[in-house]
């Protein structure tokens, strides 16, 4: 064995400038992949984070079927056994009670109605769970659950020509089918770069909304905050089989924003794809050159075969060389590929203002980070390294039928 | 007591789809410790011959012998394994690995059979000081002359012990006087260590030097002195 | 080498047909369902959709349409917020009310119909889409109550019936609109004859530019007139941005490339060391060699370009007429308006830097061995065996 490794690592410098060039080809291609990845997983792992603290939490327990046809009527019941069961799981740092429903808003001065999505919150428990309240623009978020303030989205104040201090009625289909309306007083205007929000939304205090809707004792969504994504798996399951009510269900991000959910395994396998495509294109370099090297040896094969090397010997030394080869290239490529990710885990690129509205809209964040998650090096390499023995079969079986005679008068 | 033996061998091979009926009928039997040579002119199967005898090619008909085992029917990774223990080669060009050194070009049929460090480096260093060839053991061969490089090649081919040897137009790429030393030294070797030498050549150096002469004219042996 | 560039080649070009397909597919979807090629509202409607901005003098503007050169169809509507409620449930909406012979020829909502039928003109009659129906808990048949807040600010609402139910390609759409008939839309509203947008298709969509100057400077400041291009901005954007990604890919892939050229070109001259050597030695002057060398890469490149568009067509043509299917990815694909089929398209544009920019790499790469090949000694060369 010995013998085998002195030889394949002699044999690759033998060439120095095409081993050089063949590796520096592996080296890039990692190189890249690592990078692209690295932007890719991190983009999306800081996009989750945003999308989950900034509305849908990492959990959520509702009833069972909202999610998939959201209406008034399918409230999951929400009382202290509920609310132990939740407080009492570890992981969990907050968790706060949600009301939806479809409204008409009007200004009280004006001619004009607007549809509008209700929500209805609790601010104090909310603060723990969201960076809702945050999202302030102009005056401050009520603090009670129970109050007639109301904050409007920014872009539908200024739709219903209203301003801070100005009063609105809600109008909505209650709990019972009977329509409730109420009258604000509007003390904010909010801004998250959702559209859903920013132009259709208004909050209003949970035990508010309780009244307009006629809706007691239940809530839509119960919002869930944990400590770390990585808990994410194993607290949706203890959870719900924690929580007693059989008509519950516990969500993760993922089920509660399918949409957001696909988009980023959409973007996941087209990245996927493309490293395919790019190692692919260096398989083909390796085979090249390995091929080359191999049938420029043919005569010094022939020799070697006669003086008594087993023929399996000989096929393992050139898939050690090219081994050799590609470890060389890949651990460049991951020396690089680590700063580069790094760099940018460090300094997150800042897409433009112009972008920023873009994004939002679909729910990201206009930013480019970056992973240092071994996963990525190790799935690259691992991939290069499989690609790189695919393509090594070729040249090795030529030698694995290479006979002694032909091999020494070859030309 | 014969080593080596061919009972009516015959070899046809392809060449591009031409068949080639390269030996006829050979009936031969070589002694151990003999040196000798196979002469003859072009496409007189010389060379097919020294082939067929080092087990580098099976017969298309009739036998070959090695101390009376039949070596006609074995598996491609049996011949490989006696090559390896029992003979020895020297060919006209390529003979070095380029990239080992020459004490570990001598070494490499040692290591391929697992003999020890120090087993084989004795041997090797014994047999080099032996062939006053001991100055170039760290050398490449792109670092040595022709004859340097065949005088290695020798060395390896023996260093083993090896039944019989087989040369293959060993001098063709020499001048003269580098491959009368060549031969010096192979003649010297068969002497003292009774290995048996077979060549193939059409050198009239080494022609002139054997001690049975082969010669073969169209797949047949013509004359055997 | 030439195996490399081909898949490279290939690769990118069947991406890119995947991209293109999929963002002119939201663009269709958006122009083909709702946005048309452009639109005229009264000045400052887009911004700020109240229900006093009703297009003024709306005949005059409609005769101008008719004698407008240019323009294959058009059609009126009403546009208002609203909730619509059923005894099950409730939703915010964006009403418009149409003509439906006219809005058929404007935008395909009567082709997306899976359920009963597109609106006939027959009185409260409403189409919904599937994911409302749904949310309400109706068919068709069902009666929803329509509600909107009239022109003096009095809440007005109104029985219907759901006459079909539609799904478009966008499912952020289908949340938030329902269509009802001219005459019951501004019945509701009381807003009398009064229209808010006229949407327009036009001949050429490419030269849509010119159909807004003309029209700017036959209609007067009391209207804005938007192309869809300034009706989606953010999708433009979109499309920008992917195309400045995709070059990015072929950059990347195009350096992948180059490697494997200046390998490949380095064997093939050292090859061929000692025929240079000769051809220098009885006089063929190193430019030549040089240029030789160059001109060999640029050939492998063009090549290489050639069988790589004719794979990636290959690949990508078939797929053209029946799509690809990607049902797995339909929730986020509807929600960028794109549909869970992804027709690809070929894009010339594409095709046409990657065909420059491959032969360009592959001249890149053999500067080096080109170099090599003319630096060499002939006396050097013959002997290098």
């Amino acid at each position: 064995m010995n013998l085998l490794l002195k030889l394949a690592w002699r044999n690759i410098w033998r060439n120095k400038r095409r081993s050089f060039l063949t590796l520096l080809a592996v080296a890039f291609a990692t190189f890249a992949a690592i990078g692209m990845r690295g932007i890719q997983l991190g983009t999306y792992d800081v996009n989750i984070k945003n999308a989950a603290s900034m509305f849908a939490g990492y959990l959520q327990v509702q009833q069972k079927g909202y999610q998939s046809n959201p209406t008034m009527r399918k409230a999951v019941r929400y009382d202290d056994n509920l609310t132990e069961t939740i407080a009492s799981q570890e992981h969990i740092i907050g968790f706060t009670p949600r009301i939806y429903a479809d409204g008409l808003i009007s200004g009280e001065n004006s001619n004009t109605s607007q549809g509008t999505a209700i929500f209805g919150v609790n601010p104090q428990s909310e603060k723990k769970v969201t960076t809702l309240i945050d999202r302030i623009t102009e005056g401050e978020f009520f603090t009670l659950a129970n109050t007639d303030e109301i904050v409007v989205g920014y872009k539908l104040l200024k739709n219903l020509n209203a301003s801070i201090g100005d009063t609105l009625v809600l109008l909505a289909q209650g709990y019972d089918g009977s329509t409730g309306n109420l009258k604000f007083r509007i003390c904010g205007s909010i801004k998250t770069g959702s559209p859903e929000f920013d132009a259709m939304g208004v909050f209003i205090g949970l035990d508010t909304a309780r009244d307009l809707l006629y809706l007691y004792g239940r809530v839509h969504a119960v919002v869930i905050k944990l400590d770390d994504m990585n808990n994410l798996d194993n607290v949706q399951k203890s959870l719900s089989m924690a929580i007693h009510d059989t008509s519950a269900a516990v969500l993760n991000w993922g089920e509660v924003m399918p949409d957001f959910k696909q988009s980023i395994e959409f973007d996941n396998v087209s990245g996927i794809f493309m490293l395919f495509i790019l190692i692919l294109i260096v398989a083909f370099g390796i085979l090249n050159t390995v091929l080359m090297s191999v049938t420029e040896r043919f005569n010094e094969f022939g020799v070697t075969l006669s003086i008594g090397m087993p023929q399996m010997k000989l096929v393992y030394l050139v898939i050690l060389e090219t081994i050799f080869i590609t470890l060389l290239g890949i651990i460049a490529g991951d020396l690089c590929g680590y700063f580069l990710n790094n760099y940018i885990v460090n300094n997150p690129i800042n897409l433009g203002a112009e972008f920023a509205d873009m994004y939002a809209e679909y729910g990201f964040l206009p930013v480019i980070e970056s992973s240092l998650d071994i996963n990525i090096f190790l799935n690259v390499s691992f991939s290069v390294i499989i690609i790189s023995l695919i393509s090594v079969i070729y040249p090795a079986l030529k030698v694995f039928k290479l006979e002694p005679l032909k091999g020494i008068r070859y030309t | 007591m014969a080593i080596i033996r061919t009972e009516k061998l015959e070899k046809i091979y392809q060449d591009n789809g031409v068949p080639v009926h390269a030996l006829k009928g050979i009936d031969l039997s070589i002694d151990k410790g003999e040196y000798t040579v196979i002469a003859g002119p072009s496409g007189s199967g010389k060379t097919t011959l020294l082939n067929v005898l080092g087990a580098l090619d099976n017969p298309t008909k009739g036998k070959v012998f090695f101390e009376d085992a039949d070596l006609s029917g074995k598996k491609k990774s049996e011949l490989s394994d006696f090559r390896l223990k029992k003979l020895g080669f020297i060919f006209q060009a390529y003979n070095l690995i380029p990239v080992l050194t020459a004490l570990e070009n001598i070494e490499f049929s040692m290591m391929l059979l697992g003999k020890s460090d120090s087993e084989r480096h004795q041997k090797s260093m014994a047999l080099m000081e032996e062939l006053d060839i001991a100055e170039l053991a760290n050398k490449r061969p792109n670092e040595m002359s022709g004859g340097q490089q065949q005088r290695v090649a020798v060395a390896r081919a023996i260093v083993n012990n090896p039944e019989i040897v087989l040369a293959d137009e060993p001098t063709a790429n020499l001048d003269t006087k580098t491959g009368s030393n060549l031969l010096d030294l192979m003649e010297k070797m068969n002497a003292e260590k009774n290995i048996t030498f077979i060549f193939s050549s059409h050198d009239q150096q080494v022609i002139s030097r054997a001690k049975r002469l082969l010669i073969l004219k169209d797949g047949l042996i013509e004359k055997d002195s | 080498m030439l195996s490399s560039v081909i898949v490279g080649v290939a690769a990118i070009l069947a991406i890119d047909g995947l991209n293109t397909g999929m963002l002119n597919q939201m663009l269709d979807n958006q122009i083909s369902s709702s946005v048309s090629h452009l639109q005229i509202h009264k000045n400052g409607y887009n911004d700020n959709k109240i229900i006093q901005s009703f297009i003024p003098e709306s005949d005059k503007v409609e005769y101008k349409l008719q004698n407008t050169k240019g323009i294959a169809a058009y059609s009126k509507r009403v546009k208002a917020f609203g909730l619509v409620s059923s005894a099950y449930g409730s939703a915010g909406i964006f009403i418009s009310g149409i003509i439906p012979s006219d809005e058929k020829r404007v935008s395909n909502i009567s082709e997306l119909i899976t359920e009963g039928s597109y609106l006939s003109g027959g009185k409260n009659e409403i189409i919904i889409s599937r994911k409302m129906a749904e949310k309400l808990n109706v068919e068709v048949g069902s009666k929803v109550v329509l509600m909107a807040s009239t022109i003096d600010g009095s809440p007005g609402q109104n029985l219907f019936k759901v006459a079909g139910i539609f799904e478009t390609y966008s499912s952020t759409f289908d949340k938030s609109n329902i269509f009802i008939g001219m005459k019951d839309a501004q019945d509701l509203l009381e807003i009398g004859p009064e229209i808010y947008e006229f949407a327009i298709i036009a001949d050429n969509y490419e030269k849509i530019e010119e159909l807004e100057a003309y029209l700017a400077s036959e209609l007067d400041g009391k209207y804005e007139i938007l192309t869809y291009k300034e009706l989606l901005p953010m999708l433009l954007m979109q499309i920008d941005l992917t195309k400045e990604s995709m070059q990015i890919l072929n950059l990347i892939v195009g350096l992948a490339l180059i490697f494997g050229i200046i390998n490949t070109m380095l064997m093939s001259v050292f090859e061929r060391i000692r025929e240079f050597g000769v051809l220098m030695a009885i006089g063929l002057k190193s430019g030549k060699i040089f240029l030789m060398v160059i001109y060999e890469a640029f050939i492998i490149g063009v090549a290489g370009v050639v069988a790589g568009i004719i794979l990636g067509y290959g690949i990508i043509l078939p797929f053209t007429y029946h799509g690809f299917d990607f049902s797995v990815f339909a929730e986020s694909l509807k929600s960028f308006g794109v549909g869970a089929i992804i027709y690809p398209q070929i894009s010339i544009e594409n095709t046409i830097s990657v065909a420059l920019m491959i032969p360009v790499i592959a001249v890149l790469g053999a500067i080096y061995p080109a170099y090599k090949a003319v630096k060499l000694q002939p006396v050097y060369a013959i002997r290098h065996v």
